[in-house]
């Protein structure tokens, strides 16, 4: 895959099809791959594909100008099409290098597994099924479930559906919902005032880094609200309360782009669960208008759409 | 204690300019008697106002929102209610996940003619708000315990 994808992103520059690529190439850290924009195409060489390649590209095409050529995983192409229906970025602009993916390997998860810190494991493979680590000269097995971000072991759709080149043999979806939902439908058993508490402890960790809103394809505003200041919606110092309307705002803001990606899950630093919000709010969207984000490129953005009835019984 | 029994609940209301705020106009003129609890701000259409609004509303301390427009089919800039309908949908639903009591949250259509309704709609979530209780949502934690 990662031959195919060299090749082909190569001959993309090279016949001038492109003016970019976006992809990714190996990290500085154990276990890591970090973005690769360029232009030159001796960079091409250095491009990776493996269970690693955790970013969500689509966030780089809002600020680049041209033709892109751009590594898209299942999740990835959700975001890209998210934002072909928003008129973000047209569709002939970009060439979607499809990587049909079998899950991204969270190395949070491994660490529990095994007890260890990353910097002291001497390697993990995936396999099919399994995903092998090497530590301490001993090899440990687990099953590939135990091992992926949650948000992958509910994946709907591993293969991009919008493509123009396929890197590999494409993976039927086969998303464990319950996985995701586990923390879900623990918190809408306890009470109103439970739950709010509990968000409220969790924001009070928050520092409004904005990585999440900063990792985020479908936030792409050139001015937040947060950064307005007449009026001035929040406080710039974070109080949990400011943090926790921050966050529900941004989540109504993003419904119907939000394709559930986790990406603002993995990147927050105090380790927020963001995912127990936006899968609540991509069921809420599915529930009530049947519309899943990013699935289809000809369909109606949410919020620009509407039917003569629905949603009536919420309304006197 | 006799804060709690005098306790009156304080609802803002966001009326489509319109329909609901000439609703509430029609209320007014032809002397139907609603409770004095909502404050309304004008706004030019319901889909004017933004999720935001209704949070930072709690976040100020108000015990619950109401935003009213015109029927659907009957917007003055023709689809605005219905691109309303959604937004209000998504933030009434996503904010009860949160924890916040769904009666805090609250939307109606009323016409311009409908001076009635309006007195109706207001008295309701009036009563509504009663039974919930006051606005604890942002208070700091201690507080919130204490109370
Ligand atoms: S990434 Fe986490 S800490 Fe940073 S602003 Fe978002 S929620 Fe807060
Ligand atoms: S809100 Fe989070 S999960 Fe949703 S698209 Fe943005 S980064 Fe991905
Ligand atoms: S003008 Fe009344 S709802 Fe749009």
């Amino acid at each position: 895959m990662e031959q195919k994808l060299r090749q082909e992103a190569k001959a993309l520059l090279e016949q001038n099809k492109v003016d970019w690529i976006i992809g990714f190439e190996p990290g500085s850290l154990k276990f890591t791959a970090t973005p690769l924009i360029t232009r030159d195409k001796n960079d091409t060489e250095r491009l990776i594909i493996n269970p690693f390649i955790v970013n969500n590209l689509a966030d780089f095409l809002t600020g680049i100008k041209g033709r892109v050529g751009i590594v898209a995983k299942g999740c990835d192409s959700r975001s890209i099409v998210s934002l072909i229906q928003d008129n973000k970025v047209a569709r002939e602009d970009i060439v979607i290098l499809a990587v049909p993916c079998l899950g991204l390997i969270d190395l949070a998860k491994i660490e529990r597994l095994v007890d260890k810190d990353r910097d002291e494991l001497d390697d993990i493979t995936r396999e099919e099924d399994k995903v092998i680590i090497k530590v301490d000269g001993q090899k440990k097995e687990f099953a590939i479930n135990q091992t992926l971000f949650d948000h992958c072991i509910a994946c709907e759709l591993p293969t991009p559906q919008e493509y123009d080149i396929l890197l590999g043999e494409p993976r039927p979806p086969a998303p464990e919902l319950e996985v995701s939902g586990q923390n879900i439908e623990k918190l809408k058993e306890t009470t109103p005032g439970e739950r709010w508490e509990f968000w409220q402890n969790e924001f009070s960790r928050c520092i409004r880094c904005y990585a999440c809103r900063n990792a985020c394809p479908a936030c792409f505003c050139q001015r937040c609200f947060v950064e307005e200041t007449e009026p001035q919606w929040v406080m710039p110092v974070p109080r949990w309360q400011d943090n926790l309307i921050f966050q529900v705002v941004r989540n109504i803001h993003v419904a119907g782009r939000c394709t559930d990606c986790g990406e603002c899950e993995r990147v927050c630093p105090v380790n927020i669960p963001l995912r127990s919000l936006t899968r609540e709010m991509y069921d809420i969207v599915d529930e009530l208008f049947q519309f899943k984000s990013g699935m289809d490129k000809e369909a109606q953005p949410l919020m620009t759409h509407y039917e003569q009835e629905e949603a009536e019984d919420l309304f006197r | 204690m006799t804060q709690q029994s005098e306790w009156e609940p304080k609802l803002l209301g966001f009326l489509c300019r319109w329909c609901s705020y000439a609703g509430a106009d029609l209320a007014g003129t032809s002397r139907k008697k609603y409770p004095a609890n909502i404050r309304a701000i004008k706004v030019p259409c319901s889909s004017r106002v933004d999720s935001l609004f209704i949070i930072k509303a709690l976040r100020l301390g108000f015990d619950g929102v109401l935003v009213s427009g015109c029927h659907p089919g009957d917007c003055h800039y023709l689809t605005g209610n219905y691109r309303a309908r959604r937004r209000i949908a998504i933030t009434k639903k996503f904010l009860e996940y949160l924890g916040v009591e769904p009666e805090r949250i609250q939307a109606s259509w009323v016409s311009a003619s409908e001076g009635g309704k309006f007195a109706e709609v207001v008295t309701e979530v009036t009563g509504d708000l009663k039974k919930v209780g006051p606005n604890q949502l942002f208070a700091e934690r201690k507080l919130a315990k204490e109370n």
